[in-house]
């Protein structure tokens, strides 16, 4: 059944709206906020370059070729390698649906795990608070709202620490050049700590689009690593919105993204908290015709709040990266403590990085302070290595991950670390057959 | 013939030619000295012989065991057994001294058709040179001569050579800026690398590395050519009467 709309819908929204199907097994409330996420991006459209926040990204062929939400996953397996060896738990999500037969869900008394349609189900309470997208300069959010086919939630109970990762595994087939939406939930009650790793990957030509809250109460700490390793012909948009709730609040995002054809993360924080941290952390290569967009924004209202960005970028080739770093003080943030670095290499006269750091500082009693490089390979250091034997392909390759390492190596569980360093290798080791 | 280098003459690029005819032989256990005050092309010559780009040969050659060195690039040399020690060595921030030192050594092996070494047999050789040269090993854990003091940059450059075990290693001022206990280990290092099969070349402002390696040789490079040669007495006297004098001559 055609959604039906009393407002002028945007053409590149209509073949979406198209093959908008109720869902008659779902409850009414989330029927309802379908029905309103689908207007709310029929309204808005795509965006346009002229979107401050989308200004870097070529958005016009996915416009001209529409990627209708997939109907059915295919059945896949996990490549080996790509995944920890070890994790407390893991969900396995294919095509934007729940693989049971390749997820572990047990995890201590206090938490919830599972699938966002289970959530639905035993945990409305959670879905309800992010199952409508209210952002107005997010109409693929509002596509994802419309269209998500599941997800997984995560909360953590009050004072639960969780020692091992919980490991989430968002795999894409490329079956039918189909776009996968996705909405996500990681809660953490008052004094709780976890860490998430999830890991993208996927074959052929595909659209992700997902979206996720993260809240984090009083004193909680949310550690959570994302490792992008998509095909080459994907589109991987991740929209997160994440709220500091409560005092002393903890967020340590970092991002690895290695691959794809467009990528786009995109994280937005709250800090809704007295003396709560955030720690944002990344580090992309781009290749060949890819391009990747990171776009954060921390939003300071009350004091005491520190924000530390370091985001390392390397593009070859006619590789394109972008880092859009926006960072509000407000009125009342006051001992406000943030600071942001950008720092690039281009090697390859097609290759670019674009940087932009955004600050609005409206109070007196804070530091600020943010950095931006774009530079090349350090011709003194390529020589030393290669005054020592090892040959120039192989002393680049050192150089761009010695490069690269520093914010993976803030990544305080070893055993994560390690795995993303070696993921970076064999990212590196590839660039060279190109 | 370990080295031959034959009427050399080189230039920056877009720069005035700086080495203006060397000629020079060194031959296989033999530890050769040049010497000579600044801007007389010591440094030139180092970077030429390492392959350092950025130089244009414009006559000469330079013949390394039989093969055309100007012919291979900076690597190849290296693998072939050639060892530059850095003046100023550089700091490499990401880049972990252990994990670039056994790519360098690999690098030579597989060049030479030998196995790599595996971690531990690569630990132990590490450990029995770090030991001849009184440096920590915590510092092989840090990235490459990043929060290197000065003379640990200089030992660590002796201790590569160690590790890599060249036939043809060139100091280049490797005595500059070190306190004396720095230069003892230093010292220390270059002795212990004498050898039949090895010749080591050492470019010096100053006598004070002389005292504690007895040279073979010792050369006066001024003015882009060597214009005095003679056994380690030479040394000496430079110290007694300066440049200057050589000049006259």
């Amino acid at each position: 059944m055609n959604a039906v709309v009393d407002f002028s819908v945007k053409p590149e929204a209509r073949p979406y709206l198209d093959v908008f199907a109720e869902t008659a097994d779902e409850p009414d409330w989330l029927r309802e906020a379908r029905r309103i996420s689908l207007n709310r991006f029929a309204e808005l459209g795509f965006p346009t370059r002229r979107s401050e926040n989308w200004r870097y990204l070529d958005l016009r062929s996915l416009e001209r070729h529409p990627m209708l939400p997939s109907v059915m996953g295919q059945p896949m397996g996990v490549p080996s390698g790509l995944v920890l060896a070890d994790s407390a738990a893991r969900i396995v999500l294919i095509d934007g649906r729940f693989a049971p037969e390749l997820s572990r869900l047990d995890l201590p008394d206090g938490c919830w795990f599972g699938s966002t349609r289970t959530a639905i189900e035993k945990r409305p309470d959670l879905v309800r608070a992010f199952a409508i997208d209210a952002g107005t300069e997010h109409p693929f959010a509002s596509l994802s709202a419309a269209f998500f086919a599941n997800g997984f939630v995560l909360e953590v109970g009050y004072g639960v620490s969780l020692d091992s990762p919980i490991e989430i595994v968002h795999l894409a087939s490329g079956a039918g050049d189909a776009s996968l939406h996705t909405r996500n939930m990681i809660e953490l009650c008052h004094g709780s700590r976890a860490t998430v790793v999830e890991t993208y990957a996927g074959d052929g030509k595909y659209w992700r689009n997902d979206f996720a809250l993260w809240r984090i109460e009083h004193e909680a700490a949310l550690t959570r690593v994302a490792l992008v390793e998509e095909a080459r012909e994907a589109t991987h948009f991740e929209d997160i919105d994440a709220v500091l709730l409560s005092e002393r609040a903890k967020l340590d995002a970092f991002s690895l993204l290695l691959g794809g054809g467009t990528v786009r993360q995109e994280i937005s924080v709250t800090v809704a908290g007295v003396d709560a941290e955030c720690r944002i952390d990344g580090a992309f290569v781009v290749a060949g015709l890819e391009e990747t967009n990171i776009v954060t924004a921390i939003d300071h209202g009350l004091p005491g709040g520190r924000t530390s960005e370091l985001i390392k970028g390397v593009a070859v080739d006619q590789g394109h990266g972008a880092f859009q770093g926006k960072i509000i003080v407000r009125e009342r943030a006051q001992k406000t403590d943030a600071r942001q670095t950008s720092r690039n290499l281009i090697l390859g006269r097609r290759a670019s990085i674009d940087t932009k750091p955004e600050l609005e500082i409206l109070t007196d009693d804070v530091k600020c302070a943010h950095g931006a490089s774009v530079g090349e390979l350090d011709e003194a250091a390529l020589f030393y290595l290669r005054a020592r034997g090892i040959p120039t392909h192989e002393a680049r390759r050192l150089l761009i991950e010695g490069f690269l390492r520093e914010p993976i190596e803030g990544i305080a569980d070893p055993a994560i670390r390690e795995h993303l360093l070696g993921r970076l290798s064999l990212r590196l080791a590839r660039l060279e057959d190109a | 013939m370990m080295l031959e280098i034959k009427s050399l003459h080189a230039r920056p690029k877009d720069g005035r030619e700086i080495l203006k005819g060397i000629d020079l032989t060194v031959e296989a256990g033999e530890v050769h000295a040049i010497m000579g005050p600044n801007g007389s092309g010591k440094s030139t010559l180092a970077s030429v012989l390492a392959g350092r780009e950025g130089y244009e040969i414009t006559e000469g050659s330079i013949t390394y065991l039989g093969r055309d060195l100007l012919d291979m690039p900076a690597d190849e040399r290296a693998r072939e057994g050639v060892f530059l020690a850095f003046q100023y060595p550089v700091e490499i921030p990401g880049v972990n001294n252990m994990y670039f030192l056994r790519a360098a050594l690999n690098a030579a092996r597989r060049h030479r058709g030998e196995p790599e070494l595996d971690a531990g047999q690569f630990l132990r050789a590490v450990r029995a040179k770090l030991k001849l040269l009184e440096i920590s090993e915590d510092l092989m854990q840090r990235a490459v001569n990043v929060g290197f003091s000065g003379g640990e940059k200089k030992r660590n450059e002796i201790f590569q050579m160690a590790m890599l075990e060249p036939r043809l290693a060139i100091l280049d001022e490797t005595d500059s800026g070190l306190d004396i206990d720095a230069l003892r280990l230093v010292a220390r290092g270059v002795n212990e690398l004498r050898a039949p099969d090895r010749a080591i070349v050492m470019i010096t402002h100053y006598q004070r590395l002389l005292s504690h390696v007895e040279p073979d040789r010792v050369h006066v490079l001024q003015g882009g050519r060597i214009v005095e040669s003679g056994d380690k007495s030479l040394a000496a006297e430079l110290e007694r009467r300066g440049y200057g004098a050589v000049d006259a001559a």
